[in-house]
């Protein structure tokens, strides 16, 4: 970025412009952990500024990459070419709660978890729940479609935005969708803002739906011999009519991890696990934590373990939360995919897994959001064996082609990004892709926003 | 710059983020900057020689609280704070120490002699300057030091320090070694007598650690590493020699400097691991050995309080947060004051001293602490009991800005009240 450039930009952001070497660094990265230098970092205050960034971007041609708080694992907010990183962070208040049409209006820098809590103390539920809601943003979450454990019951980030105002790549404001639950008046721009990770708009403003509180939780924790029991249990408990609120499986490598780190007490010949919460009201809740016990134990689970109490529910989430921590004992770094089945081939996939890891000799954990088929695979390597990296980044092709082939995608959550983008043809098809890029030249046709990213392209490597 | 122990502690850095939502200094910065992991990119980057700013590197360092949160919560464990502390120290090896801290630390803290040369240079200073600030709580006043800018409040520096004050053979020898702090020496000697007077109820024989140095931490978080060693040397020589049973610390940065910092310094292998090992099992937090020793059954039942709930207690990062010792103080205070104690709102929230930060960003520094001090106000309080020196301090001046009668005391002073009800 030159000169002109950057005083240009001051001329907009002020003092909220940065350009020193330390705040361009502690922007090059989020949790995907690969680095790419911003020329500049700036956070703007309002939708006005964040336009007229986008404006001078588009007369002086440089790259605006948005960033919420570098919470992603596809590499959705890194600057692989460069440019501004722009940074939400300053835009954080929630704007309205309405408590008679149920909607709540935020600026893109809220986090989730706050909005959460907001929203929580007068008895309402926003309910998509990100691993990371507690630091990650709203704009991040619809920036990506985050998705999180509730989705079995409750869905994803996008069944919650009914309206967006955004900064399109021109440096034009959009505003789409309508706060009401039905409304189709034209194309569904919100849906098609919700999940572009930054290439198409800048969310500057969002209207996102809340619904009541559900009043009570039960949380089971149920122990199987094996993945194909847990699996044929998630089958069981579909088949009961039963919709918990979570369910989340953890395997046979997951549980050992955990158990090298702190003392798990689990029955004799466990090796796998489901943490499966219903939530509603009290009596309907008792009755499906029944059913699922039953079924459980129907398919073969040597224990079935059940909390309805704060204390005795944060007891049976201890497993399941000692997963991450445990894993870097495993192996520096973590090649952490989050690729999506049919719920039924779930047990194939666990199979699948299990094959491939012996085959290319690499350490495998599993764990993820069974109830929705998504799983997460993880490929634990030391970073230092070149071998060992080339073995595992063939397993994770394999798995993404096992996941297309098994009807499913190669994400679920985390997003394209850098670290998809040579597969996605694997799974939308050349013609996917050639409208993709054709509503991309739309939005965007001078490339501004968040270059490199979604589509494969041949430059931009990280160092 | 290099280092192999911090590239491999910076390593294990996930970069998800965690540390972000509860950095006390990041509503502060609003920037990824503050939070520790951007401060472990910064670092890796400095670590690479991609930055070849040391200094630059070195601000981005010092701005931090060490108040221990992001650790706290780090899915990965990473040890933040020691990471910020030994990258400092690194730092400080190359560009030598900010020279905004080597005035306090090169100069002043590191031998106990200056500081009770300062000291007494300060009281006289104080007495020409007097300038009285409302306060309920005693006298505060200006204290024009060169070191101390930015129309701060602290106490009126008294003409002997506690461990001055003691007779001749008084608290000479003993099983039990109390182990004061600077603050609670120098700055504010009533809190080290009752330290000393409540530990010795317990009827064991108590000595003062007379010839304490500083416990080291405030060299050591500035990087100041040698004069740190100098202090630390000293402390361990000295402690080891004595052998006392047990080592009771009134301030939990002294006592987390003992426990953790100093066994951390001088891994397996190293000439003063052992004694460092010596020193970090038998040292023991105030209330910890309240408890324990017995002194706490010996406080007369409390009376029912004229205003029931009005004392608070704080949570200080280091003595609650990572050294885990919430419990002892309030089970301490219960027995002590009864139902005049009861939880506080905002108690572990931050005081906003974080030793040095104090010193290089007043600003923020007091932001942070006048929000403590607000908030534990709106919740009721009316008297803040605490277990640390410098949170002690940072209170105290808080409370003199914003909520002028609200009361800052150290959990010793309370027992001693208790103590002598029951005369």
């Amino acid at each position: 970025m030159d000169k002109t450039t950057l005083s240009a930009l001051g001329e907009i952001l002020g003092d909220r412009l940065r350009t020193d070497f330390e705040t361009r660094t502690a922007y090059s990265f989020d949790a995907l952990r690969k680095k790419f230098l911003p020329d500049a970092v700036g956070f703007p205050g309002d939708a006005a500024e964040v336009q007229r960034i986008v404006q001078l971007a588009n007369r002086l041609r440089f790259p605006v990459v948005p960033r919420g708080a570098g919470t992603g694992f596809s590499g959705g907010s890194l600057p692989v070419h460069g440019g501004l990183v722009l940074s939400t962070e300053r835009m954080d208040r929630i704007l309205a709660i309405d408590t008679e049409n149920l909607y709540a209006v935020v600026e893109p820098g809220v986090l989730t978890g706050a909005l959460k809590e907001e929203v929580r103390k007068i008895g309402l539920f926003y309910p998509p729940d990100p691993a990371s809601l507690k630091f990650s943003t709203i704009g991040g979450n619809i920036a990506e479609c985050a998705g999180g454990m509730c989705a079995v019951k409750y869905g994803v980030t996008r069944d919650y935005v009914l309206a967006l105002e955004a900064v399109l790549g021109t440096g034009e404001l959009v505003r789409t969708g309508v706060v009401t639950m039905k409304g189709v008046a034209g194309y569904d721009l919100t849906r098609m803002l919700v999940g572009s990770e930054g290439t198409l708009g800048i969310i500057t403003k969002a209207t996102l739906k809340l619904i009541p509180l559900p009043e009570s939780v039960t949380t089971l924790l149920a122990l199987f011999p094996s993945n194909r029991h847990s699996a044929d249990a998630v089958n069981a408990i579909v088949a009961a009519r039963v919709t918990p609120a979570a369910m989340e499986l953890m395997d046979r490598t997951a549980i050992d991890t955990v158990r090298e780190t702190i003392p798990v007490d689990l029955p004799e010949g466990t090796r796998s696990a489901l943490l499966i919460e219903v939530d509603g009201q009290e009596l309907a809740v008792a009755r499906e934590a029944d059913r699922i016990a039953e079924a459980c134990r129907s398919r073969g689970a040597l224990e079935v373990r059940r909390a309805s109490d704060a204390k005795g529910r944060d007891g049976l989430w201890t497993l399941r939360r000692s997963i991450s921590p445990a894993l870097r004992r495993v192996g520096a770094v973590k090649m952490n995919e989050d690729i999506v089945v049919p719920r039924s081939r779930l047990a194939d996939m666990f199979d699948f897994l299990a094959d491939l890891a012996a085959r290319k000799r690499v350490t495998n954990v599993n764990f993820g959001h069974a109830g929705d088929g998504n799983v997460h695979v993880n490929f634990m390597v030391s970073g230092t064996d070149p071998d060992e990296t080339r073995r595992a980044e063939e397993a994770v092709e394999e798995v993404f082609r096992a996941a297309v082939e098994m009807g499913g995608t190669i994400t679920g959550e985390h997003g394209v990004g850098i670290i998809k983008a040579p597969f996605l043809e694997m799974e939308v098809g050349p013609m996917g892709i050639s409208v993709m890029k054709r509503l991309k030249n739309c939005f965007d046709p001078n490339g501004i926003l968040n270059p490199g990213k979604i589509f494969p392209e041949e430059a931009a490597t990280a160092h | 710059m290099k280092d192999d122990e911090l590239k491999e502690m910076a390593g294990l850095c996930a970069k998800c983020g965690t540390c972000r939502a509860v950095c006390t200094l990041y509503p502060h910065r609003r920037t990824e900057n503050s939070a520790a992991r951007g401060k472990v990119v910064i670092l890796e980057s400095a670590l690479s020689g991609e930055d070849k700013d040391t200094a630059a590197v070195q601000e981005a360092m010092a701005d931090c609280l060490l108040c221990g949160r992001c650790e706290r919560e780090c899915p990965n464990l990473v040890l933040y704070e020691e990471l910020v502390m030994k990258a400092r120290a690194a730092l400080a090896d190359e560009v030598g120490v900010p020279a905004w801290k080597s005035i306090l630390f090169g100069k002043v803290m590191p031998r106990d002699g200056r500081m009770r040369a300062l000291r007494k240079a300060g009281a006289a200073a104080a007495r020409l300057l007097l300038k009285k600030v409302p306060s309920g709580s005693g006298l505060h006043y200006r204290f024009p030091a060169e070191f101390l800018t930015g129309g701060r409040t602290i106490p009126q520096l008294p003409a002997k320090g506690f461990i001055e004050s003691l007779g001749k053979g008084e608290a000479a020898s003993g099983d039990v070694l109390l182990f004061v702090g600077c603050v609670f020496d120098h700055f504010y000697p009533e809190v080290g007598r009752a330290a000393y007077e409540t530990v010795k109820a317990s009827g064991r024989e108590v000595a003062v650690f007379r010839e304490a140095a500083c416990c080291g931490l405030p060299a050591l978080v500035s990087g100041d590493r040698e004069s740190a060693l100098e202090n630390i040397g000293a402390n361990l020589r000295r402690l080891r020699e004595a052998a006392p049973e047990t080592i009771v610390f009134p301030c939990g940065s002294c006592l987390l400097m003992f426990k953790r910092n100093i066994p951390s310094l001088f891994k397996e292998g190293h000439p003063l691991h052992e004694d460092a090992a010596f020193v970090a099992e038998r040292a023991t937090d105030y209330a910890s050995f309240i408890l324990d020793s017995g002194v706490v059954d010996r406080l007369p039942e409390p009376p029912p309080a004229e205003r029931p709930g009005e004392i608070g207690y704080h949570d200080s990062c280091h003595l609650t947060g990572t050294l885990g010792k919430g419990p002892e103080a309030r089970r301490v205070l219960e027995r002590a004051v009864g139902d005049a104690f009861a939880e506080m709102k905002g108690a572990d929230l931050c005081c906003g001293y974080g030793g040095t930060f104090n010193i290089r960003d007043y600003p923020t520094s007091s932001k942070i602490g006048e929000n403590k001090v607000k908030v534990a106000a709106s919740g009721g309080t009316k008297v803040i009991a605490a277990g640390c020196s410098g949170c002690v301090l940072q209170m105290r001046d808080m409370a003199a800005r914003v909520e002028p009668s609200m009361r800052v005391v150290h959990i010793a002073e309370l027992v001693r009240r208790a103590l002598a009800r029951a005369k």
